[in-house]
């Protein structure tokens, strides 16, 4: 009896322990960067092109990039991820394609991004010839992502319990409308979570994009999605590795860090609020 | 003419033989019980009727099944249009996450009407009519998944009652509620056996008594014997069917 109060609390010891470990890591790098950063943000360097070597301005165009990539990668990846996700848990449960799907979407997110990368720039830049451009960088980082996409569609649909879709058959809905008004809304808040983290994800990929479309240094917005564009992820490793003077634009990368890691914190908190959000609305309506 | 009319029908998971010669003939407006033990086929034998097994992969049936008449596995027959004729309410209350009203009008909405009026009245009938009216009157527009299990289950019934339907297939539909709900929805299947023909599956025997006309007794995927109620609980044929009904097993 004793014994096994004992190892209990052990074991509750240690959980708590390492919780508070992974706690005390985020937060000591998330101080790093924002004690080191946050000097050097204002609103010129978030609104102005690099100058003098990018030791100096800011890091505007880099911002824009970033976002034009996010979207362009979306536009990409969300339909089809979300369309193949359902066909996978809706229409093929058993099928042998759907696990042919299933089996290449695994080892697809399993593949380094830098070959993604690689394999960017012989289709879209080179075969293709779109050239180093927002629509090759966006077509990569869709790529990349859509494995995500595709698995948090499937299981944010197969935790619908089967009796929600029995019901609206029961009731002579078809199946096509089954889904549109009864299982997607009930996965909406799970889906769009899994979409908004793919966009983190995304926005932090450096290696895709090397090849395909980040610009070493173009102070100017693009113009059409065949523009090459500077991107965070990118900025950042070039002047932290290959400016044309590292120590001085030191506080410019931690600067970028600094914002890159807060695109991506709003983009967490903006999954779990529409989540929460979308929760509510689904109980409710 | 008949209501259902089971002819022959086997029902086969993959290799697994579920349904053996199945013959069984409902009137209309009759309530009809099926009993037996678990695993003895009596989902499987209701879900047929409403081709639910569709679903499953892998499924074969043999055998025809008439519904007023008309084969429902023959060639060309729509399996959405068919659900509207046989309702289905199942063992564990399944209302959607909407609100009370939605839950009703789905049924409508999804099969193409979109008369508002017409909407409205249907659904308020049909909560009328499920006995669920006095609890809910007044928070139609609240999520369904407010209320309480017994009231959730009558919601479904409602739901279903609103598109109409001839026949509605219940699925053990008060076994996951308190006495006092079963006791409601008991009631509530006598009201509805005026409008409706109703087989109903349960593990309650005095349920069965109190509610069916007649009772179809099923035992490893056949059908051991059916009868009017009275005769199977009070001078079964069968051995079998009165070892169950005493609780003698199952
Ligand atoms: N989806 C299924 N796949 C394979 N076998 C099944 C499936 N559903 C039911 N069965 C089997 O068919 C038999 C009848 O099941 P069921 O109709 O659910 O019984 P009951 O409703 O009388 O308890 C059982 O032996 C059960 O294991
Ligand atoms: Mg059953």
């Amino acid at each position: 009896m004793q014994s096994k109060r004992i190892s209990q609390a052990i074991a509750f010891t240690l959980f708590k322990l390492m919780s508070y470990a992974v706690i005390v890591i985020l937060v000591l790098i998330l101080g790093f960067i924002i004690s080191r950063g946050i000097g050097v943000i204002n609103w010129e360097f978030l609104t102005a092109a690099p100058e003098e070597g990018m030791t100096k301005g800011g890091i505007f165009p880099a911002i824009v990039g970033t976002f034009y990539l996010i979207i362009g990668s979306s536009l990409f990846s969300f339909p089809i991820g979300i369309m193949s996700g359902i066909y996978m848990n809706e229409y093929a449960t058993d099928n042998k394609l759907a696990s042919f799907i299933r089996i290449m979407t695994n080892n697809l997110s399993g593949v380094p991004s830098v070959v993604f990368g690689l394999f960017g720039m012989a289709l879209f830049v080179n075969t293709l010839g779109f050239g180093d451009s927002i629509l090759a960088g966006s077509l990569t980082l869709g790529l990349l992502s859509l494995p995500l996409v595709i698995r948090t569609t499937e299981e944010s649909l197969k935790a619908i319990d089967n009796s929600f879709r029995e019901g609206s058959l029961a009731l002579g809905a078809t199946k096509l409308q089954t889904i549109q008004k009864v299982v997607l809304p009930m996965a909406f808040p799970n889906i769009i979570t899994g979409l908004i983290l793919s966009i983190g994800r995304v926005s932090g990929e450096t290696a895709p994009i090397l090849f395909t479309v980040a610009a070493y240094f173009l102070p100017k917005l693009p113009n059409s999605i065949f523009d090459q564009v500077m991107a965070l992820p990118y900025h950042l490793y070039v002047i932290s590795t290959s400016g044309t003077d590292i120590e001085s634009s030191r506080a410019m990368a931690y600067g970028t860090a600094f914002v890159l890691i807060s695109i991506i914190l709003i983009i967490n908190i903006l999954a779990s609020v529409l989540r929460n959000y979308f929760a509510k609305k689904v109980k409710m309506n | 003419m008949l209501t259902i009319d089971a002819k022959n029908v086997d029902f086969y998971y993959s290799e697994f033989h579920a349904l053996k010669n199945i013959n069984l003939e409902v009137e209309k407006n009759k309530v009809v019980a099926l009993i037996g033990p678990s695993g003895c086929g009596k989902s499987t034998f209701l879900r047929l009727l409403n081709r639910m097994n569709d679903l499953i992969d892998g499924t074969r049936m043999t055998g025809s099944v008439l519904i007023e008449g008309k084969d429902i596995y023959a060639p060309g027959i729509r399996v959405d249009e068919l659900r509207k004729e046989v309702g289905m309410v199942f063992q564990k209350p399944n209302p959607f996450p909407k609100s009370i009203f939605e839950n009703v009008a789905y049924g409508l909405r999804v099969n193409g009407i979109s008369d508002k009026n017409f909407i409205e009245e249907r659904v308020v009938q049909s909560i009328k009519s499920a006995a669920l009216w006095d609890e809910v009157k007044d928070k139609l527009n609240k999520s369904a998944f407010a209320l309480s299990g017994g009231q959730q289950q009558r919601l479904c019934i409602a739901r279903t009652l609103a598109i109409s339907p001839k026949v509605v297939l219940m699925d053990e539909p008060a076994s996951a509620l308190d006495p006092i709900s079963t006791a409601k929805i008991e009631e509530l299947i006598y009201e509805l056996k005026k409008d409706y023909t109703i087989m109903i599956v349960t593990h309650n025997m005095q349920q069965a008594s109190r509610v069916s006309d007649k009772t179809a007794y099923f035992y490893l995927g056949e059908m051991i014997e059916y009868d009017d109620t009275i005769k199977i609980f009070t001078n079964p044929k069968e051995l079998s069917t009165q070892n169950y009904i005493t609780g003698r097993f199952g």
